[in-house]
């Protein structure tokens, strides 16, 4: 008896120095060794705090995924893949525009595919702490990894997910976006006095009220003096409304490629309508629902884009 | 008594191996295993209810500003600041921003 009781426990604890040890990992890196791509091609010595630099989807199936957006948008794909990890780098006219990741869905999942938004920040993690000071939550804990950099995941006190990023390739300079690149970000909060407050305290924006007819709070951050993203105040007027952020592609006519989303097995949310700036913008879903939206902006470069 | 301290002995290692899998479960990110957070958004959120003057885009630079909410909980830029739009020069193709 007392053999096999010390037989036993030896059996337990050799299995849970496995398990611990297994766990654990090398620091810096995924069990399946999977190392995400830098977000710039060439290198940059800039360093833009709160300015949105990256975008990732997580989609229950790449190659369908890689079809929609590459017949929207001209994108092209990489397909990096290790281990259990699935990775497409999308490009456009050989600029990473963003990372497109496979996970399968559970049966029991109650959540959908989405856009996940990267900001820049220069310390992750001082960015974490400020986090959890002012109310939000750490979802992926810091984690450096070789190429890209430095990066975590959090939820912001009202439930909006979004990632920070230290790149190691430095930060996308500030450049007008092209046609099928990312141009705005907007986040929709259900009090958006508040949330503004909290990304102010985290980034250091400054905010800026602008007069919006409808009465709902609509602030617009920013930081190296251009415009980063704007916050808005859910409307009140469903219950199924979710804080979250929406990142916007830039396109030439934003109803024609609302019609090209449709086409390609996409649905239309918001159809296209005016903005503020004087365009046209709408918000889409991919085939999985992953919503995203388009924006029309007329610049220094419309002569050459429209041609 | 031996047997006794064997059996809680045994207890006492299977909680290490259960709180094992839970650090191993968290230890590979929220939603799952594998790179990135996996899936964080619920499921069927609405949109909609945009009226006409609901604007979420930037402004093209120098909009008026409103009066700052009485109850915001954020420092506004001071008053003497235009409204920043976005980066206009061109870079080159797919720049972002």
């Amino acid at each position: 008896m007392n053999k096999l009781g010390w037989r036993a426990r030896f059996f337990v604890s050799q299995a849970a120095l496995i398990l611990a040890l297994g766990c654990a990992g090398p620091p810096g890196a995924f069990a399946d060794g999977f190392d995400p791509p830098p977000i710039n091609g060439q290198s940059s010595a800039e360093h833009l705090p709160g300015k949105v630099i990256w975008v990732e989807l997580v989609t229950p199936d790449l190659a369908a995924a890689e079809r929609f957006y590459g017949g929207l948008f001209g994108w092209t794909f990489r397909d990096l893949h290790a281990g259990d990890t699935r990775y497409a780098l999308a490009q456009r006219d050989g600029e990473a525009v963003a990372g497109l990741v496979e996970r399968a869905v559970p049966a029991t999942e109650k959540r959908q595919p989405a856009w996940l938004t990267f900001l820049a920040v220069g310390d992750v993690d001082d960015a974490s702490r400020a986090v959890v000071a002012k109310g939000g939550k750490i979802l992926l804990q810091p984690r450096t990894y070789a190429s890209r950099g430095r990066q975590a995941v959090f939820a912001d006190p009202q439930g909006a997910v979004f990632a920070v990023l230290a790149s190691h390739s430095g930060d996308p300079p500030d450049y007008l976006a092209a046609p099928g690149a990312w141009v705005w970000s907007s986040l929709f909060a259900r009090d958006a006095d508040q949330d503004a407050g909290f990304y102010q305290t985290v980034f250091g924006y400054d905010v800026f009220d602008l007069d919006d007819e409808s009465g709902s709070r609509h602030m617009i951050l920013s930081s190296g003096d251009y415009a980063r993203l704007s916050v808005n105040q859910l409307p009140a007027d469903a219950a199924r409304r979710h804080p979250h952020w929406l990142n916007f592609v830039r396109v030439v006519d934003a109803a024609d490629s609302s019609a090209k989303a449709v086409a390609l097995g996409g649905r239309v949310l918001v159809p296209a309508r005016l903005d503020r700036h004087g365009g046209k913008l709408a918000v889409l879903a991919d085939p999985t629902g992953a919503p995203f939206g388009v924006m029309e902006w007329t610049g220094a470069d419309s002569n050459q884009e429209l041609k | 008594m031996s047997g006794m301290t064997g059996r809680l002995a045994l207890a006492g290692l299977g909680l290490v191996v259960v709180a094992s899998l839970f650090a191993c479960v968290g230890s590979v990110g929220y939603g799952g295993g594998g790179y990135g957070p996996g899936y964080v958004e619920p499921a069927g959120y609405d949109y909609g209810g945009w009226g006409g003057a609901y604007f979420v885009g930037p402004g093209r630079g120098g909009e008026r500003r409103a009066a700052p909410s009485p109850s915001r909980g954020y420092r506004p830029a001071p008053a003497s600041r235009s409204v920043p739009s976005i980066p206009n020069r061109s870079g080159g193709a797919g720049r972002r921003r």
